[in-house]
């Protein structure tokens, strides 16, 4: 190493930088703070892909849901709307319409439903669901017998559990064949369901128990209405064009003009972009204040070189008696300016963990995954930062002439 | 080995000329321990600027070793002060951010190839200028004349032909002064060629030649 007259002057920059500690830290500070910002921006940009990676997961990217109530009712999940339009006629209509280009399956999601076992008393979500439903949802059984046609006719007291359930109220046992009360119902566990893990809005997949969807409109829920239809787009078919086929076939069923729809359709791709337009501008405002910080930064090491110059100038003078070139101290200053830079970006990366870990913490909602790109980023923005705001103390410093730098 | 040959240096300075040497002739030979003598601010810093390659004439030629200076670039100027040159300023111009060791190293930082056997080289130097045992001080732990010592090391590590002192004694109690001259001189009994800019009497007399520079133009040789 000692060899090449680069790692010399760079290995004498680093030992300068070490001798004055203050400065140094000084000078890093602005890149540091840049490049937690930057960080920050990185940690959102990834927690966002990951969250959307998840939705694409549980949903399937062919995937969708038709939710009743909408338009100007909006709400989350639609779970406090009032209105309940999708009727099981809204279902064989699609089917018969669609049905080639499209699987569809309705279902009834209700939280906080009481199941018994023997002495155990648990809550979960039930789920009536029509023998579709795990081709729409891509969710498959693991154990036992799937829920078929004839359960759905006959309207059958029969029940899949997923695996919390499961575990919280069999714990070992094998649960086929044996007896539930759901809604103080009797029902026979026929199968056990493939574990799913926690959805992209954070709640436990596999807490629920499926039932048969006409069990659940007549003798668990009395309903007539249907509150989701999913759906999944059959290899082949566009995936946008079926979709709007969907959109304006239910328009015709329930009469409506567009934008006044009672139902909405969500797609992975739509709730993608609602994710991506969430936190647009967190990461637009993250950027640029990351830009700014880094600006000033560079600034700021940029006049604290040019400040500590003038008490360099005897030293400028010394080496350039002792055979430095001008190239060689136009090396040396900007060599300080990048490495400072760098070493900021370490500190920012260290700072980074902060908005990182923090955030999510305060505001559940944010998504944020550190991110390996954090690293090369922040690497080449310090590095960028260094370079050009070392330039013009690094030419001040070489342009001295020896007899002006020894006066 | 020096050959200064009508050489003259005018200043410049908002449009103001300022002339400081003029038609100075000089020659020395190799070995040779010469004194520049002159009163403050009478150009000998100027001149031995010019001797050192640090500053360049106004017209006249410079001869070192045969070779005509005039005509070099700033790069091989550099170069020619890495290897060939050692300097020895009045006020040691050591960085005190750096250890003894390292400060007698410095010079090695521009020299092309590096020295395999650059620490044991400037510790025997160390050594030889009676200062091993404070190799690892920073320089203004030490005294001034030590800090000259550490100076002359350092001017020292590229085996330099040419020995150029500014003042050296300067700053130094007669004492100290004392040292760095014996020092000179013993340098200059193993062959290497000394130039010292004084104005004091008591320097100028330990050399084999006195210069008397006057009005920036040499009286006598």
């Amino acid at each position: 190493m000692k060899r090449l007259r680069f790692f010399r002057i760079l290995l004498h920059s680093i030992k300068a930088l070490i001798n004055q500690k203050v400065k140094t830290i000084l000078m890093m500070l602005g890149t540091a703070i840049g490049i937690m910002l930057l960080s920050g921006v990185m940690g959102l940009t990834r927690g966002v892909e990951m969250r959307i990676e998840e939705v694409m997961k549980t949903f399937g990217p062919r995937s969708g849901v038709i939710f009743s109530g909408g338009g100007r009712i909006q709400t989350a999940g639609g779970r406090a709307s009032v209105e309940v339009r999708l009727k099981l006629s809204d279902l064989e209509n699609l089917r018969n319409k669609l049905g080639e280009k499209a699987i569809f399956s309705g279902a009834i999601r209700r939280e906080g439903v009481q199941v018994k076992y023997e002495n155990q008393i648990q809550e979960t979500t039930i789920f009536a669901v029509d023998p579709d439903f795990p081709y729409c949802a891509e969710w498959y059984l693991k154990e036992g017998e799937p829920l078929n046609f004839f359960d759905e006719k006959i309207k059958a007291r029969t029940c899949l559990l997923g695996t919390t359930v499961l575990k919280n109220i069999f714990q070992e046992e094998n649960p086929i064949g044996k007896r539930i009360f759901i809604n103080k119902i009797p029902f026979i566990v026929k199968g056990i369901l493939q574990s799913k893990g926690t959805s992209p809005g954070g709640w436990d997949m596999d807490d629920t128990i499926w039932i048969p969807l006409s069990t659940g409109m007549k003798r668990v829920f009395h309903t007539d209405n249907i509150r989701i239809i999913r759906f999944k787009v059959r290899e082949g078919f566009p995936l946008k064009e079926t979709i709007s086929e969907v959109e304006e076939t239910l328009r015709i069923l329930h009469k409506v003009k567009e934008g006044e729809e009672d139902f909405r359709i969500r797609t992975p791709d739509f709730i993608a972009k609602r994710i991506n337009e969430m936190t647009k501008t967190a990461k637009i405002a993250g950027f640029s204040l990351a830009v700014i910080a880094l600006i000033v930064g560079g600034i700021v090491l940029m006049n604290i070189l040019l400040l500590s110059l003038s008490e360099r100038v005897p030293e400028i003078g010394l080496k350039r008696a002792i055979g430095a070139k001008e190239k060689d101290i136009f090396l040396e200053f900007l060599l300080e300016s990048i490495v400072v830079s760098i070493l900021g970006m370490f500190l920012g990366l260290l700072l980074g963990i902060i908005p990182v870990w923090l955030l999510p913490k305060l505001l559940p909602d944010i998504p944020m995954a550190f991110s390996f790109k954090s690293f090369t980023y922040g690497f080449a923005f310090a590095f960028f930062v260094g370079t050009i705001f070392g330039v013009q103390p690094a030419r001040r410093a070489s342009m001295l002439t020896p007899i002006e730098a020894l006066r | 080995m020096i050959e200064l040959i009508n050489i003259s240096k005018t200043y410049y300075t908002e449009g103001k000329e300022t002339p400081v040497l003029h038609n100075v002739n000089l020659k020395i030979e190799q070995g040779e321990f010469v004194a520049i003598m002159a009163p403050s601010g009478t150009g000998k810093t100027t001149l031995l600027n010019i001797i050192g390659t640090l500053d360049k004439p106004t017209s006249g030629k410079y001869y070192f070793k045969g070779k005509d200076l005039t005509t070099l670039k700033d790069d091989e100027l550099s170069n020619l002060r890495n290897k060939s040159i050692g300097f020895v300023f009045q006020l040691f111009n050591l960085l005190n951010r750096i250890n003894v060791l390292e400060n007698v190293l410095l010079p090695l930082l521009y020299s092309e190839p590096y020295p395999k056997d650059a620490k044991e080289r400037a510790i025997k130097l160390l050594k030889s200028v009676g200062l091993d045992e404070r190799i690892y001080y920073k320089p203004n732990a030490l005294s001034g004349g030590q800090q000259q010592r550490v100076a002359i090391a350092r001017a020292l590590i590229n085996e330099p032909d040419l020995l150029l002192a500014d003042e050296p004694t300067g700053n130094l109690d007669s004492k100290a002064s004392q040292e760095i001259l014996e020092i000179f001189k013993e340098i200059n009994k193993r062959g290497k060629t000394i130039i010292v800019v004084t104005h004091e009497k008591e320097v100028a007399k330990e050399a084999s030649r006195i210069v008397n520079l006057k009005d920036g133009t040499i009286i006598n040789q």
